[in-house]
C-alpha cells in the first residue's frame, strides 16, 4: 500500500495532487503553529516555510508540542521543523527561518508571492496587520487563526472580497473613572491600575500627565484635591535621586495623601474609610528583619510587611536604574523590577483600603492582561484552519468558505459562518494597492520623473496629486514642490517601502503602492484601473457647519456632541463580530455572532 | 502605519489650504530630509480680539497618533502655559480632544484650533489642570488678568 493511499481515500486523488504541489507559509510557530505544521506535514502538502522570530521559552513546553525541555533557547522554527521531520511521511519540503516577517529585506513583497496561500497563526496585532496586508497587496487568500483562553477563530481570507483582519473594530480593553482609581477604590484591578498607569509612570515614567478631563465625580474637593496630589507627585520625582526617597514615597503617597483622602467627609458617607498605612518603629524593625529569600515565593499573599520590603527594594532598583542614566522606563510584566514595585504599591494599597491582597502571580496576570493559552482550543483551531485549507483547492474557494469559531459559553462549542463581505470602511482594505518598480539605481530619476509617471499611469488628467512615504513623511503635493528635483535615494525611496498616492481633487481613489526595485528601466507603474474616489455626502458642506457650530457648543457646555449618529448605531450592530481574537493580548469577552446564515456543529 | 490615517491627515492638510480661520497657521513639521512630518504639526491659536488674549499668537504642537483618527491628537502649549485648562507640561484639557469624552473621528484640524482659540478667553472651571491660573482665575481675578496679558505679550502677533 503507498504512503499517500490513506489521504487518497480522504481527500480524493484531484485534491492530493493540488495538495502534494502546494507551496505554503505558515507564520508563527507558537501555540497554533505548532499544532498547524504538524496537521500540514500529515496531509501532506509539498513544500511549507515557517516563519518565527521567537526562542523556545520554559513556559511554552505545557503546549506547544513540538518543544523539549532540552530545547529551551533554541529557535521555534526550526526546532518545530526538526521535530515534524520524524513523522515527515509524505516527504514535505521544509524550511524554516528564525525572523521578523515584517523585515522587508528578508521577505519582500515578491517572496510572499512564491506561496499558494498563507497560514497566519501569530501571536500579536502588528504582525498579524503587515502580513494581512501584503497579501493585499498580493490579492492572496490567507487563513487567519488565533485562541484567547476557550475561545478561538479560523477566518480564510479573500483579499477585497471577503473580510480582512482589520475589517472588523478591536475592542478597546475596559476602562476605569479616574476617581476609583485615584480616590475610591474597591476592588484588586483598581490598585493594580492605579500601581501600573499612575503610579509607576508618575515616579519613573515619562514627564507627562495622564490628562485627565472626566474625573468620574461631580465632588469639587474630590477633584481638586486629585489635582493637587498630582503635582505634589511631580515634586516627589524630583527627589528620586536622593537615598531617602523610598521613606519620602511612603510618607506622601501612603500617609499624607490618605489622610487628606479622610478629609473628605462626603466620600465616606457609603463607603470604608482607609487606614493610613502604620509605619512605626514596630513595622520599620519588622521589615529590617525580612531577606531577599522571604519574598521569593510569587504563588502565596504574604503579610503586608513583606510588600513594604518589595516595595523598598524594587524603589532602590529603580532609581539605581535612573542613576546609570535610564529615563523614562517603562512597566513590563516580564521585568521583574517593574512588576515588583507594581505588586508591593497594590498589596499596600489595597491593605489601606481593605480590599483583599494578591499574589504576585495574580497580579502579574492582571496588570500584563494575561489569558492563558489553552492548548486544547490550539489543536481545535489548528485541525479547522487545516481544513479550511482544502477549501482553497476548488474551483470557486471564496464560494463555500467558512469561518469557524468556539465559544466557552455558547451552547454548542463550535460554529462556522460564511465569510463576510469586506467592511468597506475598512482601513485596509477600502484602498487599492499596486506594485511600483522603479529602478533604483538608475542615476537620474528624480522626484518630479515619479509623478509624471503616476499622472500618466493612473490617468489622473491633472498633476495635483500628494505623495506620502513610508509612515508619516510627506514628500510632494500641491503646495509643497521642493523635493522635486531630488534624487529617489536622497527623498528616502527605497525598495520594500510603501507609497501613499492621493488625489487631490478627489476624483480617483487614493491608492498604495509598495515599491519593489528593478535592474533596468526606470518606473513602471501598475498596470490597474484606478476606482472613483469613495464618494462623499452629498450633506457634507452643510454638516461641516453645523459640525463647528456642535463643537463649539460642546466646549462652552460640556453637552455631548453627536456628529454622525448613523455611523455609531452602524458601529454597534458590528460588534457581533468576533473582533480581537489573540493568544495572550486580549481580555476583552467575546460575543457570539448571531447574524443570519450561520449553522451550527455540534461537537459531541 | 494605516493608509487611511495617512489619506485622512493629507485631507486636512488640503482643507486646511482651501480654507482656514483669520490669523491662524497650522503645518507639518519638517523632516531634516526635506520631506514633511504629517505625524507632528505646529499651529498658531490667535487670541481672540477684545479679550484679555488678544494680543498674542499662541504656539500649538499637534501630534497624531498612530491610531487616529480613533484616537484624538495630542494638543499642546509651551511648558507652564499659563491657563487653567493647561497642564504644567503645557497639554491641553478640553473635552474634544479626550478619546473618553468628545472625540469624534469627524473632529477636523480647523475645529480642533477653533475649540481652543474658545477655551483661551472662556476657561472651564470644572477641569482644573494646573495650580496657580486655576486658583487665580477663581479667586484672584487681577492677578489672573496681569498674568495673561503678561503671557500674551510674550507671545505677541
Ligand atoms: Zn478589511
Amino acid at each position: 500500500m503507498g504512503k499517500d493511499s490513506q489521504l487518497q481515500a480522504v481527500l480524493g486523488k484531484d485534491v492530493l495532487t493540488k495538495v502534494r504541489a502546494a507551496k505554503v507559509l505558515l507564520v508563527g510557530a507558537g501555540g497554533i503553529g505548532c499544532e498547524l505544521l504538524k496537521d500540514l506535514v500529515l496531509m501532506g502538502y509539498g513544500e511549507i516555510h515557517v516563519v518565527d522570530l521567537d526562542t523556545i521559552d520554559l513556559s511554552n513546553l505545557n503546549r506547544q508540542f513540538l518543544f523539549r525541555h532540552k530545547d529551551i533557547k533554541k529557535p521555534k522554527a526550526s526546532t518545530a521543523v526538526a521535530a515534524v521531520e520524524t513523522f515527515n511521511f509524505h516527504n514535505s519540503k521544509l524550511v524554516s527561518y528564525m525572523a521578523n516577517i515584517m523585515d522587508t529585506k528578508q521577505f519582500p513583497l515578491s517572496w510572499f508571492d512564491q506561496f499558494n496561500f498563507i497560514f497566519n497563526a501569530l501571536d500579536n496585532i502588528a504582525a498579524r496587520s503587515y502580513v494581512n496586508k501584503m497579501c493585499l497587496f498580493l490579492k492572496k487568500p490567507s487563513i487567519e487563526s488565533g485562541t484567547t483562553g476557550f475561545n478561538g477563530q479560523v477566518t480564510p481570507i479573500f483579499p477585497y472580497q471577503t473580510e480582512c483582519y482589520e475589517c472588523t473594530v478591536k475592542e478597546t480593553p475596559k476602562t476605569y473613572p479616574v476617581c476609583t482609581i485615584r480616590s475610591t477604590p474597591s476592588q484588586p484591578v483598581h490598585c493594580v491600575t492605579w500601581a501600573k498607569n499612575y503610579l509607576f509612570g508618575q515616579l519613573f515614567g515619562e514627564d507627562e500627565e495622564t490628562s485627565p478631563t472626566d474625573f468620574g465625580t461631580d465632588n469639587q474637593d474630590e477633584i481638586k484635591n486629585m489635582v493637587s496630589e498630582q503635582n505634589e507627585l511631580k515634586e516627589l520625582k524630583n527627589l528620586a535621586t536622593k537615598d531617602d526617597f523610598f521613606e519620602s514615597v511612603i510618607d506622601k503617597i501612603f500617609i499624607k495623601d490618605i489622610n487628606k483622602l479622610l478629609a473628605l467627609e462626603e466620600l465616606w458617607k457609603t463607603r470604608k474609610r482607609p487606614i493610613p498605612l502604620a509605619w512605626d518603629s514596630s513595622v520599620k524593625d519588622k521589615i529590617e528583619a525580612i531577606t531577599d529569600s522571604d519574598v521569593a515565593r510569587g504563588q502565596d499573599v504574604w503579610p503586608i510587611e513583606k510588600y513594604i520590603f518589595l516595595l523598598m527594594r524594587s524603589i532602590k532598583e529603580l532609581q539605581q536604574r535612573l542613576a546609570d542614566g535610564e529615563t523614562d522606563l517603562e512597566f513590563d510584566k516580564d521585568d521583574e523590577v517593574t512588576l515588583d514595585f507594581v505588586v508591593a504599591a497594590t498589596n499596600i494599597r489595597s491593605h489601606m483600603f481593605h480590599i483583599p491582597l494578591k499574589s504576585k502571580f495574580d497580579i502579574k496576570q492582571i496588570a500584563g492582561n494575561i489569558i492563558p493559552a489553552i492548548a486544547t482550543t490550539n489543536s481545535i483551531i489548528s485541525g479547522f484552519s487545516a481544513l479550511a485549507s482544502l477549501q482553497m483547492f476548488t474551483p470557486n474557494p471564496r464560494e463555500g468558505a467558512k469561518m469557524v469559531y468556539t465559544f466557552q459559553d455558547a451552547t454548542r462549542f463550535v460554529s462556522t459562518s460564511s465569510v463576510v463581505e469586506s467592511n468597506r470602511k475598512c482601513k485596509s482594505c477600502s484602498i487599492p494597492r499596486g506594485v511600483l518598480k522603479i529602478n533604483l539605481s538608475h542615476p537620474e530619476i528624480v522626484l518630479g520623473d515619479v509623478v509624471d509617471a503616476l499622472v500618466k499611469g493612473f490617468k489622473y488628467g491633472h498633476d495635483e496629486i500628494a505623495l506620502i512615504l513610508g509612515k508619516d513623511r510627506l514628500i510632494y503635493d500641491v503646495d509643497f514642490d521642493d523635493n522635486k528635483d531630488k534624487k529617489l535615494a536622497d527623498i528616502g525611496f527605497q525598495a520594500g517601502e510603501v507609497l501613499l498616492v492621493n488625489d487631490e481633487n478627489d476624483e480617483k481613489a487614493t491608492v498604495e503602492l509598495y515599491i519593489e526595485a528593478m535592474d533596468s528601466g526606470k518606473i513602471e507603474v501598475p498596470n490597474m484601473e484606478l476606482p472613483d474616489a469613495p464618494e462623499k455626502e452629498a450633506t457634507e458642506e452643510q454638516e461641516d457647519e453645523k459640525e463647528d457650530d456642535d463643537v463649539l457648543q460642546a466646549i462652552s457646555d460640556d453637552a455631548p456632541i453627536i456628529i454622525d449618529e448613523e455611523e455609531e448605531a452602524e458601529e454597534a450592530s458590528k460588534k457581533h463580530k468576533l473582533d480581537e481574537i489573540d493568544e495572550h493580548e486580549t481580555t476583552t469577552s467575546k460575543k457570539q455572532k448571531t447574524s443570519e446564515g450561520q449553522d451550527h456543529v455540534l461537537i459531541e | 502605519m494605516s493608509s487611511l490615517r495617512l489619506a485622512r491627515l493629507q485631507e486636512e492638510r488640503k482643507s486646511w489650504r482651501k480654507d482656514h480661520p483669520f490669523g491662524f497657521f497650522a503645518k507639518p513639521a519638517k523632516n531634516p530630509d526635506g520631506s514633511m512630518n504629517l505625524q507632528s504639526w505646529t499651529a498658531g491659536i490667535p487670541g481672540k480680539p477684545n479679550t484679555l488674549w488678544a494680543d498674542g499668537v499662541y504656539p500649538i504642537s499637534i501630534t497624531f497618533p498612530d491610531d487616529y483618527p480613533s484616537k484624538p491628537p495630542k494638543v499642546k502649549f509651551p511648558a507652564n502655559f499659563y491657563h487653567p485648562n493647561v497642564y504644567p507640561s503645557g497639554t491641553i484639557c478640553l473635552s474634544i480632544l479626550n478619546e473618553e469624552q468628545d472625540w469624534r473621528p469627524a473632529i477636523t484640524l480647523k475645529q480642533i484650533v477653533l475649540g481652543i482659540q474658545e477655551l483661551l478667553g472662556s476657561p472651564n472651571p470644572d477641569s482644573p489642570a494646573q495650580e496657580p491660573a486655576w486658583r487665580a482665575f477663581g479667586k484672584d481675578r487681577a492677578t489672573y488678568d496681569k498674568k495673561v496679558k503678561e503671557q500674551a505679550q510674550k507671545y505677541i502677533k
